[in-house]
């Protein structure tokens, strides 16, 4: 029996075909639902009986790839991507942590990861406790028995402070409380977490990961070493799934309940991104230091701060961490505000943009604009200050980058 | 021997099975991404091939999909 017209258009002649191509990417599933064959099939996927995809918010063939592509290089129990890595940390702290509970994490914070746990959370009855994690003493004081977890960053954007991971890892631990790292900024290409302890990683996959500022993104990535039945709200799921309590929490919770699902698309392009990141990473840091280099030589330039110079406080630290590489992300400071925007205005090749670990290298004024909803007085205590540039360092020529740099800055 | 899986009761060959012999028997897909549980309590992986069943046993398999997890 022929169908109407209508009809066709919405199923032409019969099931879509399944013929395998053997791609050498995996297709972007572009969908929202998945077909079954049974109500007792889709009855299963929904128990968790069987593994099928059913709705693209809670899980997609693409996602799912990028997250095992990312599951293997880490070496991690497991991974969950989401739309950015702020949805990240904001889905692993709510899985994690509730009303009267607190997190114990660093004074030293991208803008809006501060401005998530005070403007945001603190309303939900959630505290945060700041503390130096450059004295680990500090991170042991401020736990107490409502402490859901210890957050810090690997190297803290802009101020580009690096923390002892393994001290801190083993203080939280004795307390019972789980490590999560933003670490963004070396990715685990750089430094594997868990050889220093830490619980979880998260990970804005816009970053490095994308490719070249393509998407927007981001990871949270568990390494199966903090035991659940320790954390009051995962607690009845870690004796039903053991090791997989959080990712199966974010999965059947959070992503389906928040819905900051990563996008088909995005996964597409972010696990193409992964496959040039360490040349990218390796180019890039490289690039960092020696500009660095270059910058303190400049009369112009107060002070440079980043922390491959052997001179940074941290330097030794971030050695060890990060395997003798250091980001693509260095700071330097001019003598005031009206130069720093003097210098940005007259860049020809670096861009003005608020991004980092993009292909192209970027400048951008922190304390006008990532902290520009803190006083001057919060800046101060967020490590801001009016005369700091932040730099990201991409994939151009060293020469074109010091030229451009040299002539931005003449007087 | 008889033992309720996902729910349903049937008759599996053999008499001393252990957990990891049961997920083949059942084909179960992707067992790299699968938590079990016996009689409401969870089998840590590394004990699939030392955890021997009891006539009767109440096993789930159960999936968080979404790829990502060894």
């Amino acid at each position: 029996m022929s169908s109407g017209f209508a009809t066709r258009a919405l199923h032409g002649t019969g099931p879509a075909s399944e013929e395998t191509f053997s791609p050498l990417r995996t297709p972007i599933h572009d969908t929202v639902a998945f077909g079954f064959d049974s109500a007792q099939s889709i009855a299963d996927a929904f128990a968790g009986r069987i593994p099928r995809h059913s709705y693209s918010r809670i899980s997609n063939p693409t996602v799912a790839e990028f997250e095992k592509r990312v599951q293997q290089l880490a070496d991690s129990l497991g991974v969950v991507a989401l739309s950015s890595g702020m949805a990240a940390i904001a889905n692993l702290i709510m899985t994690l942590a509730g009303a009267g509970t607190n997190i114990v994490a660093s004074r030293f914070l991208f803008g809006n990861t501060t401005s998530l746990l005070t403007h945001t959370l603190e309303p939900w009855g959630l505290e945060t406790r700041f503390v130096d994690m450059t004295r680990p003493e500090q991170v042991a004081a401020a736990i107490d028995h409502n402490t859901r977890a210890v957050f810090l960053e690997s190297i803290t954007n802009p101020q580009l402070e690096v923390a002892d991971l393994a001290a801190i890892a083993a203080i939280s631990h004795a307390k019972g409380v789980p490590l999560i790292l933003d670490n963004t900024a070396p990715t685990f290409y750089l430094c594997r977490g868990q050889d220093f302890g830490v619980d979880i990683e998260v990970v804005s996959s816009t970053k490095y990961i994308s490719g070249g500022g393509t998407s927007v993104g981001g990871l949270i990535i568990d390494h199966g070493l903090f035991d659940w039945t320790k954390s009051p709200r995962l607690a009845s799921r870690a004796a039903k799934f053991g090791p997989f309590a959080l990712l199966a929490t974010l999965r059947r919770e959070a992503n389906r309940n928040l819905g900051a699902c990563l996008s088909p698309h995005a996964a597409y392009l972010q696990t193409l991104g992964l496959e040039t990141m360490p040349l990218r990473i390796d180019r890039s840091c490289a690039s960092t230091l020696a500009l660095a280099e270059f910058l303190r030589n400049l009369p112009q330039v107060q002070s440079v701060n980043y922390p491959g110079l052997t001179d940074h406080p941290a330097h030794a630290l971030a050695e060890r961490q990060f395997g003798g590489r250091y980001g693509g992300i260095l700071t330097f400071d001019l003598a005031s505000q009206e130069d720093c925007f003097t210098f940005i205005d007259r860049l020809h090749l670096i861009r003005r943009a608020t991004n980092i670990n993009d292909n192209k290298s970027l400048a951008l004024h922190p304390a006008s604009t990532i902290f520009n909803e803190f006083t001057q007085a919060e800046q101060e205590i967020l490590g801001i200050r009016p005369t700091m540039i932040r730099l990201s360092v991409g994939l151009e020529e060293i020469g074109d980058l010091q030229n451009d740099l040299e002539q931005a800055l003449i007087s | 021997m008889k033992l309720a899986i996902n729910g349903v009761t049937q008759e599996v060959p053999g008499d001393l099975l252990t957990v990891m012999q049961v997920l083949n028997s059942q084909k179960v897909e992707s067992p790299d991404m699968v938590a079990v549980q016996v009689n409401g309590v969870f089998v840590a992986r590394p004990q699939y091939d030392d955890f021997v069943l009891k006539e009767n046993d109440a096993v789930e398999f159960l999936y968080f999909m979404g790829g990502g997890c060894a």
